[in-house]
């Protein structure tokens, strides 16, 4: 076990080390200059060099990159360039807003799927699995951008329960900041756990038909006691990889949802970061999320390793 | 104790019912021994699924299987549940897939016990352990603790057949409990069930392809063709005086100890959808003639040995 969290660290800090390297070089090749557009275009040259000369922008490339990283290292994430605060306070404030909605959005997707995927594989065929994956294919096709306005159109304006969109902050108490959260989890979950249930659907159809199914019913199971002791269990490997796939993306793949709710999240600050040259933004926040999804693979990892006794001893 | 009376089973194929079984007759006393032989494609497993009540859906079932005076055929799901694992138990052919990698084999070998008896936890992995022991699965060889992967192909047809002996059944079919196994491993295996049937006076019914293993074992023997029982006796009667060229070719086929180079039997079973008109070995039989051809031979016979077959060796 020592050595496999051991390897995984390793993994995890070259991965950093990588897309730190990747982003900036690709940052560098991107045209705009973080002075120039922070001045404006009628700044006069001079202004702009010095400016340039402020934030560091004139020192050798290899010079900066080092800079950058040994300040990560040490905590200092540097000065946004658009909005003069810490780059870290920046991030601090809309985690805040954008990993609660995540766990939501990711419990209501696994909390919707894995019973009908399940049920619908149990009944393969019958008109509760035709009815169950006929809806899950609409959730799949929805854009969740649409979903997320007739979601506002229905529970904030015909009936005035929700918000229709910004966030009070958590000082007004959880429910204050929970309830501005709702719409959009709903918003994003509800298109994610039409994914979910087709992979769970198809993953407990193949345990179905796996022998040790047979032998479950030869020892006098019912189906129903042979299908969630045995299929199930075994289906859940795929299942809990994609909900990994899916929480990282819902961490900041989220821009669209952000802007149709006008939450400050974290997407939308990378969205503005890239379009304001804002670079010293848009590369810390592309190393903590390649940071934070290797993170998650690893607990997916761990989930797995505990489930199956195989990839336990694998990896022992 | 078993009665199976002109057993008919179809099986939907291509979108029309196939017969797989065409007026299977076997019985078997409390504490006695019956072989069934045949290829893959004869019936035999099919047999013993449908006594197992474990028939793949759309199976049309007709005639008779009577177990212990009860109706197995217009028995519901409950019962046959109650008594799948407890009173009829299976050993299947292959042990590296009957088993549920998730679970450790002391918490698949304690199942039935958990379901049929209401054991608590702890009296079933105590009565689990002894069962392991009894297969020759003790410690330090093997512990309940273990997992199927950690196990090889003969240990895991041994804790298969501990599970099915678990709640002492009056009936135990074994499916080709060998054919997955090495050679060294198989004689063990065999003499493993042979012993427990005649230790516990269950009732044992062996499916194999293979003589051999037939003429060890069984008090008595049926050879299947192509879902009809083509030659049925005592084991010794049958071997001293094989009527039906089947059992004939079945024998040269088998490995022999006198080292004879096994002779293949050439062609293939008869798909069961195209199956000839009459004796449905004809196209494949050396003393096939003509009447052959005109419809199935019926079983014919004085005695316990019998035989379907217009031509055979010598008239039983």
């Amino acid at each position: 076990m020592t050595g496999f969290l051991l390897r995984r660290l390793l993994i995890l800090l070259a991965t950093l080390f990588a897309a730190s390297l990747v982003v900036f070089a690709v940052l560098q090749i991107l045209p705009g200059d973080p002075a120039a557009i922070m001045l404006g275009t009628g700044a006069r040259p001079d202004t702009v060099a010095a400016l340039r000369h402020q934030l560091g922008l004139d020192a050798p490339m290899p010079l900066r990159y080092l800079r950058w990283v040994g300040g990560m290292l040490v905590g200092q994430f540097g000065t946004s360039y658009t909005y003069s605060v810490p780059v870290r306070d920046l991030v601090a404030e809309r985690v805040m807003v954008s990993l609660p909605l995540a766990v939501m959005a990711i419990c209501l997707s696994t909390a919707i799927a894995i019973p009908v995927g399940v049920l619908a594989a149990a009944r393969r065929g019958h008109a509760a699995d035709t009815a169950a994956m006929g809806v899950a294919q609409i959730g799949v096709a929805l854009p969740n951008f649409w979903l997320g306005l007739l979601l506002i159109l229905a529970f904030a304006i015909r009936l005035p329960w929700l918000p229709a969109g910004g966030f009070p902050g958590w000082g007004g108490g959880p429910w204050h900041g929970l309830r501005a959260l709702i719409l959009p989890a709903l918003a994003l979950g509800l298109p994610q756990g039409a994914i979910l249930a087709r992979v769970t659907r198809a993953a407990v159809i193949e345990t179905l038909g796996e022998d040790f199914m047979r032998t479950a019913r030869a020892k006098g199971l019912t189906r129903r006691a042979a299908l969630w002791r045995h299929a199930v269990p075994n289906a859940l490997v795929p299942v809990v990889t994609l909900i990994g796939l899916q929480f990282s993306f819902l961490l900041a793949g989220t821009v669209i949802i952000e802007n149709v709710f006008t939450l400050p999240g974290l997407g939308r600050l990378v969205f503005q970061a890239i379009a304001q040259r804002d670079l010293i933004v848009v590369q810390d926040l592309v190393v903590l999320l390649a940071g934070s999804v290797i993170v998650v693979n690893f607990l997916v990892d761990l989930v797995a390793a505990w489930i199956d006794p195989r990839q336990r001893h694998v990896s022992a | 104790m078993l009665d199976v009376g002109s057993l008919t089973v179809a099986l939907p194929m291509g979108g029309r019912l196939v017969p797989v079984l065409s007026g299977v007759s076997l019985a078997l006393a409390r504490g006695e021994s019956v072989g069934l032989v045949g290829e893959s494609g004869s019936g035999k497993s099919m047999t013993a699924l449908a006594i197992m009540g474990l028939l793949p859906p759309g199976a049309r079932v007709a005639g008779r299987i009577m177990f212990d005076g009860a109706d197995l055929l217009a028995a519901d799901e409950a019962q046959m549940c109650a008594l799948r694992g407890r009173r009829i138990a299976m050993v299947f052919q292959e042990p590296m897939t009957a088993l549920n990698p998730l679970q450790t084999i002391g918490a698949q070998v304690a199942e039935p016990l958990r379901v049929h008896e209401r054991m608590s936890r702890r009296s079933a992995a105590a009565r689990a352990g002894e069962l392991l022991a009894r297969v020759g699965l003790a410690p330090p060889r093997a512990t309940p603790d273990l997992y199927p992967h950690q196990l090889s192909g003969g240990q895991r047809q041994r804790v298969v057949i501990a599970m099915a002996l678990a709640c002492g059944p009056d009936l135990l079919i074994a499916d080709e409990p060998t054919t997955a196994l090495d050679v060294t491993v198989q004689a063990q295996v065999l003499d493993l069930i042979a012993g427990l049937a005649a230790d516990s006076g269950m009732a044992l019914l062996l499916i194999t392809h293979d003589l051999g293993v037939v003429s060890q074992t069984v008090d008595r023997m049926l050879v299947m063709y192509a879902g009809r029982v083509v030659e049925q006796g005592p084991t010794a009667e049958v071997f001293a005086h094989m009527a039906h060229p089947y059992t004939r070719a079945l024998l040269a086929a088998s490995p022999n100890e006198a080292g004879g180079l096994p002779a293949p039997i050439s062609g293939q079973v008869p798909d069961p959808a195209h199956r000839p008109l009459g004796c449905a070995f004809a196209p494949r039989c050396a003393r096939a003639e003509r009447d052959c051809t005109r419809a199935p031979p019926s079983l014919v016979g004085g005695g316990a040995h019998r035989v379907a077959c217009l031509h055979p060796h010598v008239a039983p």
